[in-house]
Protein backbone atom coordinates (compact mmCIF):
# COMPACT_ATOMS: atom_id res chain seq x y z
CA UNK A 1 0.00 0.00 0.00
CA UNK A 2 1.91 2.98 -1.02
CA UNK A 3 1.85 5.41 -3.32
CA UNK A 4 -1.03 7.64 -2.22
CA UNK A 5 -2.21 10.63 -4.52
CA UNK A 6 -2.71 12.71 -1.28
CA UNK A 7 -1.54 12.21 2.02
CA UNK A 8 -2.61 14.18 5.17
CA UNK A 9 -0.86 14.41 8.45
CA UNK A 10 -2.72 16.62 11.30
CA UNK A 11 -1.55 16.22 15.00
CA UNK A 12 -2.95 19.10 17.26
CA UNK A 13 -2.65 20.09 20.93
CA UNK A 14 -3.47 22.36 23.33
CA UNK A 15 -0.79 25.31 24.23
CA UNK A 16 -1.93 28.33 26.45
CA UNK A 17 -6.21 27.70 26.48
CA UNK A 18 -5.59 27.34 21.84
CA UNK A 19 -5.50 24.53 20.64
CA UNK A 20 -2.84 23.96 17.64
CA UNK A 21 -0.85 22.13 15.39
CA UNK A 22 1.78 20.06 17.09
CA UNK A 23 2.90 18.89 13.30
CA UNK A 24 0.79 19.33 10.09
CA UNK A 25 2.50 17.74 6.90
CA UNK A 26 0.53 17.38 3.51
CA UNK A 27 1.54 16.05 -0.06
CA UNK A 28 0.14 15.56 -3.51
CA UNK A 29 -3.47 16.18 -3.67
CA UNK A 30 -4.37 17.23 -0.12
CA UNK A 31 -3.59 20.34 1.63
CA UNK A 32 -5.02 22.11 4.85
CA UNK A 33 -5.07 25.63 4.72
CA UNK A 34 -3.83 27.58 8.28
CA UNK A 35 -6.27 27.17 11.15
CA UNK A 36 -9.40 29.95 11.44
CA UNK A 37 -10.00 30.77 15.24
CA UNK A 38 -13.83 31.63 14.92
CA UNK A 39 -14.21 32.93 18.60
CA UNK A 40 -12.44 32.69 21.68
CA UNK A 41 -12.47 29.03 23.19
CA UNK A 42 -9.07 28.16 21.46
CA UNK A 43 -11.10 25.82 18.97
CA UNK A 44 -9.29 25.51 15.96
CA UNK A 45 -11.03 24.69 12.27
CA UNK A 46 -9.12 23.17 9.51
CA UNK A 47 -10.43 23.60 6.24
CA UNK A 48 -9.03 20.50 4.23
CA UNK A 49 -8.84 21.31 0.67
CA UNK A 50 -8.31 18.68 -2.69
CA UNK A 51 -6.17 21.06 -5.04
CA UNK A 52 -7.28 18.28 -7.73
CA UNK A 53 -10.84 19.02 -7.50
CA UNK A 54 -12.32 15.93 -7.43
CA UNK A 55 -11.13 11.89 -7.00
CA UNK A 56 -10.15 10.18 -10.03
CA UNK A 57 -9.57 6.49 -11.35
CA UNK A 58 -7.78 4.77 -8.98
CA UNK A 59 -6.35 7.55 -6.54
CA UNK A 60 -6.14 6.61 -2.73
CA UNK A 61 -5.92 9.46 0.04
CA UNK A 62 -4.80 8.44 3.55
CA UNK A 63 -5.63 11.36 6.48
CA UNK A 64 -4.38 10.67 9.58
CA UNK A 65 -5.78 12.97 12.69
CA UNK A 66 -4.70 13.23 16.10
CA UNK A 67 -5.94 15.21 19.06
CA UNK A 68 -4.13 15.25 22.61
CA UNK A 69 -5.95 15.69 25.59
CA UNK A 70 -8.43 18.78 25.64
CA UNK A 71 -7.59 19.73 22.00
CA UNK A 72 -10.80 21.11 20.04
CA UNK A 73 -10.78 20.60 16.61
CA UNK A 74 -13.29 21.50 13.66
CA UNK A 75 -11.93 19.47 10.60
CA UNK A 76 -14.01 20.16 7.46
CA UNK A 77 -13.41 20.55 4.02
CA UNK A 78 -13.75 23.48 1.72
CA UNK A 79 -15.78 22.19 -1.01
CA UNK A 80 -18.41 18.52 -1.92
CA UNK A 81 -16.19 15.93 -2.96
CA UNK A 82 -16.56 14.84 -6.57
CA UNK A 83 -15.39 11.37 -7.26
CA UNK A 84 -15.20 11.43 -10.96
CA UNK A 85 -15.57 8.05 -13.61
CA UNK A 86 -13.01 5.42 -12.58
CA UNK A 87 -12.88 2.93 -15.84
CA UNK A 88 -10.56 1.01 -14.02
CA UNK A 89 -9.84 1.17 -10.19
CA UNK A 90 -12.34 2.69 -7.40
CA UNK A 91 -10.58 5.65 -5.60
CA UNK A 92 -9.95 5.27 -2.00
CA UNK A 93 -9.98 7.58 0.90
CA UNK A 94 -8.34 6.12 4.25
CA UNK A 95 -9.16 8.05 7.19
CA UNK A 96 -7.29 7.50 10.94
CA UNK A 97 -8.29 9.30 13.37
CA UNK A 98 -6.98 9.34 17.65
CA UNK A 99 -8.99 10.98 20.17
CA UNK A 100 -7.31 11.42 23.55
CA UNK A 101 -9.28 11.85 26.54
CA UNK A 102 -11.02 15.56 27.03
CA UNK A 103 -10.77 16.22 23.56
CA UNK A 104 -13.19 17.16 20.87
CA UNK A 105 -13.31 16.45 17.39
CA UNK A 106 -16.02 18.00 14.71
CA UNK A 107 -15.78 16.46 11.56
CA UNK A 108 -17.80 17.90 8.99
CA UNK A 109 -17.72 16.80 5.33
CA UNK A 110 -19.29 18.55 2.53
CA UNK A 111 -21.68 16.40 -0.08
CA UNK A 112 -20.31 13.69 -1.79
CA UNK A 113 -21.07 14.06 -5.42
CA UNK A 114 -20.93 10.81 -7.63
CA UNK A 115 -20.14 11.45 -11.17
CA UNK A 116 -21.46 8.71 -13.87
CA UNK A 117 -19.61 5.43 -13.87
CA UNK A 118 -17.88 6.74 -10.03
CA UNK A 119 -16.82 3.84 -7.66
CA UNK A 120 -15.41 5.04 -4.43
CA UNK A 121 -14.38 3.50 -1.04
CA UNK A 122 -14.15 5.53 2.23
CA UNK A 123 -12.89 4.09 5.53
CA UNK A 124 -12.96 5.84 8.71
CA UNK A 125 -11.22 4.86 12.05
CA UNK A 126 -11.74 6.28 14.83
CA UNK A 127 -9.86 5.53 17.74
CA UNK A 128 -11.53 7.18 21.30
CA UNK A 129 -10.40 7.64 24.56
CA UNK A 130 -13.11 7.05 27.07
CA UNK A 131 -14.10 10.91 27.84
CA UNK A 132 -12.89 12.18 24.27
CA UNK A 133 -16.20 13.54 21.96
CA UNK A 134 -16.92 13.09 18.38
CA UNK A 135 -19.37 14.71 16.37
CA UNK A 136 -19.26 13.46 12.51
CA UNK A 137 -21.19 14.16 9.65
CA UNK A 138 -21.79 13.27 6.02
CA UNK A 139 -24.03 13.95 3.42
CA UNK A 140 -24.30 11.34 0.12
CA UNK A 141 -26.08 13.04 -2.62
CA UNK A 142 -27.66 11.23 -5.78
CA UNK A 143 -24.63 12.34 -7.98
CA UNK A 144 -24.42 14.11 -11.28
CA UNK A 145 -24.50 12.95 -15.06
CA UNK A 146 -24.27 15.32 -17.69
CA UNK A 147 -27.84 14.40 -18.75
CA UNK A 148 -29.23 15.17 -14.90
CA UNK A 149 -30.51 11.31 -14.14
CA UNK A 150 -30.14 10.66 -10.64
CA UNK A 151 -27.65 7.89 -8.87
CA UNK A 152 -25.31 7.39 -12.27
CA UNK A 153 -22.51 6.41 -10.40
CA UNK A 154 -21.98 2.90 -9.73
CA UNK A 155 -21.26 2.20 -5.89
CA UNK A 156 -20.31 4.66 -2.94
CA UNK A 157 -19.14 2.83 -0.12
CA UNK A 158 -18.12 4.73 3.71
CA UNK A 159 -17.27 2.46 6.37
CA UNK A 160 -17.00 3.48 10.11
CA UNK A 161 -15.72 2.03 12.89
CA UNK A 162 -15.61 3.56 16.36
CA UNK A 163 -13.06 2.24 18.93
CA UNK A 164 -13.71 3.47 21.87
CA UNK A 165 -10.85 2.40 24.64
CA UNK A 166 -9.99 -0.13 21.99
CA UNK A 167 -13.17 -2.12 21.70
CA UNK A 168 -15.10 -1.97 18.29
CA UNK A 169 -18.20 0.30 19.68
CA UNK A 170 -19.54 1.27 16.26
CA UNK A 171 -19.53 -0.22 12.92
CA UNK A 172 -21.64 1.50 10.39
CA UNK A 173 -21.48 0.22 6.74
CA UNK A 174 -22.90 1.95 3.83
CA UNK A 175 -22.93 1.01 0.07
CA UNK A 176 -25.21 2.02 -2.63
CA UNK A 177 -24.73 0.26 -5.61
CA UNK A 178 -26.72 1.60 -8.13
CA UNK A 179 -24.90 -0.41 -10.79
CA UNK A 180 -26.98 -3.30 -9.19
CA UNK A 181 -29.90 -1.96 -7.45
CA UNK A 182 -32.86 0.25 -8.04
CA UNK A 183 -32.14 3.02 -5.38
CA UNK A 184 -35.48 4.25 -5.21
CA UNK A 185 -37.30 0.83 -4.54
CA UNK A 186 -38.62 0.02 -1.28
CA UNK A 187 -35.99 -0.58 1.55
CA UNK A 188 -32.86 1.60 -0.50
CA UNK A 189 -33.35 5.10 -1.03
CA UNK A 190 -37.58 5.02 -1.32
CA UNK A 191 -37.93 8.38 -4.07
CA UNK A 192 -35.15 10.56 -1.93
CA UNK A 193 -32.11 11.36 -3.42
CA UNK A 194 -29.66 12.33 -0.42
CA UNK A 195 -28.71 10.28 2.53
CA UNK A 196 -27.08 11.83 5.68
CA UNK A 197 -25.91 10.37 8.81
CA UNK A 198 -24.48 12.55 11.78
CA UNK A 199 -22.74 10.91 14.17
CA UNK A 200 -21.93 11.74 17.93
CA UNK A 201 -20.44 9.77 20.49
CA UNK A 202 -19.59 10.86 24.39
CA UNK A 203 -20.16 10.50 27.63
CA UNK A 204 -23.04 13.20 27.70
CA UNK A 205 -25.15 11.47 24.66
CA UNK A 206 -27.90 10.11 26.12
CA UNK A 207 -31.31 9.19 25.99
CA UNK A 208 -32.38 13.01 27.11
CA UNK A 209 -30.52 14.39 24.58
CA UNK A 210 -31.51 11.71 22.21
CA UNK A 211 -35.48 13.23 22.51
CA UNK A 212 -34.75 16.80 22.57
CA UNK A 213 -32.69 16.19 19.16
CA UNK A 214 -35.63 14.15 18.26
CA UNK A 215 -38.21 17.20 19.42
CA UNK A 216 -36.44 19.35 17.98
CA UNK A 217 -35.98 18.06 14.42
CA UNK A 218 -39.44 16.02 13.87
CA UNK A 219 -41.65 17.18 11.96
CA UNK A 220 -44.70 15.71 10.11
CA UNK A 221 -43.27 16.61 6.38
CA UNK A 222 -42.93 14.11 3.51
CA UNK A 223 -39.73 16.69 2.52
CA UNK A 224 -37.87 14.32 4.93
CA UNK A 225 -37.71 11.12 6.86
CA UNK A 226 -35.76 11.07 9.77
CA UNK A 227 -34.34 8.00 12.37
CA UNK A 228 -32.53 8.57 15.38
CA UNK A 229 -31.07 6.16 18.14
CA UNK A 230 -28.64 5.19 20.79
CA UNK A 231 -25.36 3.49 19.74
CA UNK A 232 -24.04 0.98 21.91
CA UNK A 233 -21.22 3.38 22.93
CA UNK A 234 -22.95 6.00 24.41
CA UNK A 235 -23.39 7.70 21.45
CA UNK A 236 -26.38 8.95 18.71
CA UNK A 237 -26.99 8.22 15.16
CA UNK A 238 -29.24 10.15 13.13
CA UNK A 239 -30.34 9.46 9.66
CA UNK A 240 -31.69 11.61 7.66
CA UNK A 241 -33.22 10.78 3.47
CA UNK A 242 -34.25 14.25 2.25
CA UNK A 243 -34.10 15.45 -1.58
CA UNK A 244 -31.62 18.39 -1.17
CA UNK A 245 -28.02 18.73 0.57
CA UNK A 246 -29.72 22.08 2.08
CA UNK A 247 -32.07 20.01 4.04
CA UNK A 248 -29.89 18.00 5.46
CA UNK A 249 -27.56 20.43 6.25
CA UNK A 250 -30.21 22.53 8.13
CA UNK A 251 -30.96 19.55 10.11
CA UNK A 252 -27.51 18.74 11.17
CA UNK A 253 -27.24 22.26 12.29
CA UNK A 254 -30.20 22.44 14.65
CA UNK A 255 -28.46 19.04 15.73
CA UNK A 256 -24.89 20.49 16.25
CA UNK A 257 -26.40 23.35 17.89
CA UNK A 258 -28.26 21.44 20.34
CA UNK A 259 -25.06 19.12 21.25
CA UNK A 260 -22.72 21.87 21.78
CA UNK A 261 -24.95 23.60 24.54
CA UNK A 262 -25.29 20.78 26.28
CA UNK A 263 -22.01 19.56 25.85
CA UNK A 264 -20.21 22.61 26.64
CA UNK A 265 -22.25 25.68 26.39
CA UNK A 266 -21.14 26.82 23.44
CA UNK A 267 -22.52 27.48 19.74
CA UNK A 268 -20.77 26.27 16.88
CA UNK A 269 -19.38 28.19 14.49
CA UNK A 270 -20.77 29.28 10.59
CA UNK A 271 -18.45 27.84 8.39
CA UNK A 272 -17.91 29.78 5.55
CA UNK A 273 -16.97 28.03 2.82
CA UNK A 274 -17.55 29.61 -0.65
CA UNK B 1 -34.11 -35.60 6.32
CA UNK B 2 -31.60 -37.67 8.83
CA UNK B 3 -31.80 -36.91 12.62
CA UNK B 4 -29.27 -34.21 12.98
CA UNK B 5 -31.18 -31.76 10.52
CA UNK B 6 -34.60 -32.38 12.40
CA UNK B 7 -32.85 -31.85 15.83
CA UNK B 8 -31.71 -28.55 14.11
CA UNK B 9 -35.28 -27.99 12.61
CA UNK B 10 -36.74 -27.78 16.20
CA UNK B 11 -34.96 -24.44 16.50
CA UNK B 12 -36.81 -23.19 13.88
CA UNK B 13 -40.51 -24.14 14.93
CA UNK B 14 -42.11 -20.32 15.41
CA UNK B 15 -43.19 -22.11 18.51
CA UNK B 16 -39.92 -22.25 19.99
CA UNK B 17 -39.35 -19.81 22.72
CA UNK B 18 -37.05 -17.04 21.76
CA UNK B 19 -39.57 -14.17 21.69
CA UNK B 20 -39.35 -13.80 18.51
CA UNK B 21 -43.46 -13.21 18.36
CA UNK B 22 -42.87 -9.84 19.69
CA UNK B 23 -40.35 -8.21 16.62
CA UNK B 24 -41.10 -6.72 13.31
CA UNK B 25 -37.61 -5.50 12.97
CA UNK B 26 -39.04 -1.96 11.65
CA UNK B 27 -41.56 -4.35 9.42
CA UNK B 28 -44.47 -2.56 11.94
CA UNK B 29 -43.21 1.19 10.54
CA UNK B 30 -43.84 0.03 6.78
CA UNK B 31 -47.51 -1.61 8.03
CA UNK B 32 -48.82 1.50 10.25
CA UNK B 33 -47.41 4.11 6.63
CA UNK B 34 -49.91 1.56 4.46
CA UNK B 35 -46.29 0.58 2.45
CA UNK B 36 -47.12 -3.15 3.51
CA UNK B 37 -50.25 -3.67 3.26
CA UNK B 38 -51.06 -7.38 1.66
CA UNK B 39 -49.26 -10.73 0.64
CA UNK B 40 -48.14 -8.93 -2.42
CA UNK B 41 -45.93 -5.52 -0.69
CA UNK B 42 -45.26 -8.19 2.33
CA UNK B 43 -42.74 -10.54 0.07
CA UNK B 44 -41.26 -6.94 -1.44
CA UNK B 45 -40.38 -6.28 1.57
CA UNK B 46 -39.38 -9.23 3.07
CA UNK B 47 -37.02 -9.69 0.08
CA UNK B 48 -35.49 -6.43 0.67
CA UNK B 49 -34.87 -7.52 4.65
CA UNK B 50 -33.59 -11.24 3.44
CA UNK B 51 -31.25 -9.90 0.87
CA UNK B 52 -30.10 -6.71 1.59
CA UNK B 53 -29.77 -6.84 5.90
CA UNK B 54 -29.98 -10.26 6.63
CA UNK B 55 -27.48 -11.76 3.71
CA UNK B 56 -24.76 -8.97 5.37
CA UNK B 57 -25.28 -9.47 8.86
CA UNK B 58 -26.85 -12.75 10.90
CA UNK B 59 -25.89 -14.55 7.30
CA UNK B 60 -22.46 -13.93 6.72
CA UNK B 61 -21.74 -13.83 10.23
CA UNK B 62 -22.77 -17.62 10.42
CA UNK B 63 -20.70 -18.75 8.27
CA UNK B 64 -18.21 -17.45 9.12
CA UNK B 65 -18.70 -18.25 12.55
CA UNK B 66 -19.26 -22.08 11.37
CA UNK B 67 -15.54 -22.06 9.96
CA UNK B 68 -14.38 -20.61 13.06
CA UNK B 69 -16.02 -23.61 14.92
CA UNK B 70 -14.44 -25.87 12.66
CA UNK B 71 -11.09 -24.21 13.26
CA UNK B 72 -11.31 -24.36 16.95
CA UNK B 73 -11.06 -20.37 16.47
CA UNK B 74 -12.96 -19.25 19.82
CA UNK B 75 -11.66 -15.73 19.33
CA UNK B 76 -13.24 -15.11 15.87
CA UNK B 77 -17.01 -16.38 17.21
CA UNK B 78 -16.77 -13.51 20.09
CA UNK B 79 -15.53 -11.07 17.09
CA UNK B 80 -18.35 -11.78 15.27
CA UNK B 81 -20.45 -11.54 18.45
CA UNK B 82 -19.53 -8.33 18.77
CA UNK B 83 -19.81 -7.23 15.12
CA UNK B 84 -23.28 -7.96 14.95
CA UNK B 85 -24.17 -6.04 18.00
CA UNK B 86 -22.38 -3.07 16.97
CA UNK B 87 -22.89 -2.93 13.23
CA UNK B 88 -26.79 -2.65 14.64
CA UNK B 89 -27.09 0.57 15.18
CA UNK B 90 -31.15 0.71 15.51
CA UNK B 91 -31.56 0.68 19.54
CA UNK B 92 -34.76 -1.53 19.20
CA UNK B 93 -33.68 -4.15 17.47
CA UNK B 94 -29.98 -4.72 18.33
CA UNK B 95 -31.59 -4.59 22.19
CA UNK B 96 -34.21 -7.28 20.79
CA UNK B 97 -32.05 -9.16 19.28
CA UNK B 98 -29.57 -9.34 22.17
CA UNK B 99 -32.30 -10.44 24.04
CA UNK B 100 -33.61 -13.39 21.57
CA UNK B 101 -29.92 -14.61 22.01
CA UNK B 102 -29.73 -14.76 25.40
CA UNK B 103 -33.48 -16.73 25.47
CA UNK B 104 -32.19 -19.00 22.77
CA UNK B 105 -28.93 -19.52 24.67
CA UNK B 106 -30.55 -20.37 27.91
CA UNK B 107 -33.36 -23.04 26.25
CA UNK B 108 -30.32 -24.56 24.20
CA UNK B 109 -28.36 -24.79 27.40
CA UNK B 110 -30.48 -27.15 28.52
CA UNK B 111 -31.19 -28.95 25.56
CA UNK B 112 -27.53 -29.83 24.90
CA UNK B 113 -24.32 -29.83 26.57
CA UNK B 114 -22.12 -28.12 24.47
CA UNK B 115 -19.00 -26.69 26.01
CA UNK B 116 -18.67 -23.68 23.79
CA UNK B 117 -22.37 -23.15 24.63
CA UNK B 118 -21.57 -22.67 28.37
CA UNK B 119 -18.69 -20.77 27.41
CA UNK B 120 -21.03 -17.92 25.20
CA UNK B 121 -22.99 -17.75 28.64
CA UNK B 122 -20.13 -17.14 30.61
CA UNK B 123 -19.07 -14.88 28.66
CA UNK B 124 -22.29 -12.87 28.10
CA UNK B 125 -22.56 -13.03 32.26
CA UNK B 126 -19.09 -11.14 32.41
CA UNK B 127 -20.58 -8.65 29.81
CA UNK B 128 -17.58 -10.22 27.16
CA UNK B 129 -20.03 -11.02 24.80
CA UNK B 130 -23.41 -9.55 23.73
CA UNK B 131 -25.54 -12.42 22.46
CA UNK B 132 -26.64 -13.29 19.24
CA UNK B 133 -29.40 -15.82 17.99
CA UNK B 134 -27.29 -16.48 14.38
CA UNK B 135 -24.54 -17.29 16.85
CA UNK B 136 -26.70 -19.29 19.59
CA UNK B 137 -28.31 -21.18 15.90
CA UNK B 138 -25.07 -21.65 14.06
CA UNK B 139 -23.02 -23.48 17.28
CA UNK B 140 -25.89 -26.19 17.47
CA UNK B 141 -25.78 -26.68 13.67
CA UNK B 142 -22.12 -26.84 14.15
CA UNK B 143 -22.75 -29.20 17.05
CA UNK B 144 -25.21 -31.09 15.41
CA UNK B 145 -22.82 -32.15 12.50
CA UNK B 146 -25.51 -30.11 9.80
CA UNK B 147 -23.87 -28.74 6.90
CA UNK B 148 -23.04 -25.21 6.52
CA UNK B 149 -25.20 -24.03 3.86
CA UNK B 150 -28.14 -26.29 5.73
CA UNK B 151 -27.36 -23.91 9.15
CA UNK B 152 -27.24 -20.58 7.36
CA UNK B 153 -30.40 -22.00 5.46
CA UNK B 154 -32.56 -23.05 8.47
CA UNK B 155 -31.39 -20.07 9.97
CA UNK B 156 -32.45 -17.80 7.19
CA UNK B 157 -36.00 -19.88 7.31
CA UNK B 158 -36.97 -19.45 11.44
CA UNK B 159 -36.32 -16.24 10.94
CA UNK B 160 -38.55 -15.29 7.80
CA UNK B 161 -41.29 -17.68 9.23
CA UNK B 162 -41.63 -15.89 12.39
CA UNK B 163 -41.85 -12.32 10.55
CA UNK B 164 -44.56 -13.61 8.40
CA UNK B 165 -46.22 -14.90 11.11
CA UNK B 166 -46.25 -11.68 12.72
CA UNK B 167 -47.24 -9.84 10.06
CA UNK B 168 -50.38 -12.23 9.59
CA UNK B 169 -51.16 -10.55 12.58
CA UNK B 170 -50.53 -7.23 12.38
CA UNK B 171 -51.76 -6.05 8.64
CA UNK B 172 -53.67 -8.46 9.30
CA UNK B 173 -53.51 -10.92 6.54
CA UNK B 174 -54.80 -14.55 6.25
CA UNK B 175 -53.33 -17.68 7.53
CA UNK B 176 -53.35 -18.85 4.22
CA UNK B 177 -51.83 -15.93 2.28
CA UNK B 178 -48.93 -16.03 4.96
CA UNK B 179 -48.41 -20.09 4.39
CA UNK B 180 -48.12 -18.90 0.77
CA UNK B 181 -45.64 -16.40 1.39
CA UNK B 182 -43.33 -18.37 3.31
CA UNK B 183 -43.60 -21.25 0.00
CA UNK B 184 -43.23 -18.91 -2.30
CA UNK B 185 -40.18 -17.39 -0.16
CA UNK B 186 -38.34 -21.08 -0.01
CA UNK B 187 -36.58 -20.08 -3.86
CA UNK B 188 -35.50 -16.77 -2.13
CA UNK B 189 -34.02 -18.55 0.53
CA UNK B 190 -31.98 -21.05 -1.12
CA UNK B 191 -30.88 -18.02 -3.38
CA UNK B 192 -29.72 -15.98 -0.40
CA UNK B 193 -27.81 -18.70 1.13
CA UNK B 194 -26.19 -19.19 -2.21
CA UNK B 195 -25.41 -15.76 -2.03
CA UNK B 196 -23.74 -15.79 1.40
CA UNK B 197 -21.51 -18.49 0.48
CA UNK B 198 -20.21 -16.21 -2.19
CA UNK B 199 -20.07 -13.31 -0.40
CA UNK B 200 -16.79 -11.04 0.92
CA UNK B 201 -16.22 -10.88 4.32
CA UNK B 202 -15.62 -6.82 3.35
CA UNK B 203 -19.01 -7.10 2.74
CA UNK B 204 -20.33 -7.61 6.54
CA UNK B 205 -22.49 -5.16 8.14
CA UNK B 206 -24.06 -3.47 4.89
CA UNK B 207 -27.25 -1.41 5.10
CA UNK B 208 -30.21 -0.84 3.69
CA UNK B 209 -31.09 2.72 4.32
CA UNK B 210 -35.11 2.43 3.92
CA UNK B 211 -34.80 -0.60 6.36
CA UNK B 212 -32.51 0.95 8.57
CA UNK B 213 -34.29 4.35 9.47
CA UNK B 214 -37.80 2.51 9.45
CA UNK B 215 -36.30 0.50 12.39
CA UNK B 216 -34.98 3.87 13.95
CA UNK B 217 -38.56 5.42 13.35
CA UNK B 218 -40.02 2.30 15.19
CA UNK B 219 -39.12 3.62 18.54
CA UNK B 220 -40.87 6.71 17.81
CA UNK B 221 -44.38 4.48 17.14
CA UNK B 222 -47.13 5.48 19.53
CA UNK B 223 -49.48 2.62 19.10
CA UNK B 224 -47.40 -0.18 18.56
CA UNK B 225 -47.85 -4.42 19.15
CA UNK B 226 -43.82 -4.92 18.56
CA UNK B 227 -41.37 -4.32 20.62
CA UNK B 228 -39.15 -3.61 17.33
Amino acid sequence: MKDWTGILRLEAEVRNGKTVAKNVYFQGAFKVMRPVYHDDSGQACYYILNPGGGYLDGDRYQMKISLEEQARLTLTTQSATKIYKTPNQYAYHETEITLKRGSYLEYITDPLIGYQDARYKQKTVIRMEKGATLLYSDIITSGWSPDGAQFSYDMLQLINEIYVDDELMVFDHIKLNPAAKDMNSLGFMEGYSHLGSMIVVGEQADNDLLDRLYHAIHEDTKEYKIGLSLLPASGIIIRILADSTQTIEKIHTACHHIINREFFNTTPSFLRKY
Amino acid sequence: MDKNALSLFQLCDSNFPTGAFSHSYGLESYIQEDHVHDQKTLSEWLHVYVNEQLVHSDGLASRLVFDALQDGDLETVWKLDRMLTVQNLPRETREGTQKMGDRMLNLVGSLYEVPVLSLYRERINKKQCFGHPAIVFTMIGHHLGVSRSTTILYYLYSVTSSIVQNAVRAIPLGQTAGQRTIQQFQDVLMEATEKIESLDEEDFGIISPGLELSQMKHERVNIRIFMS
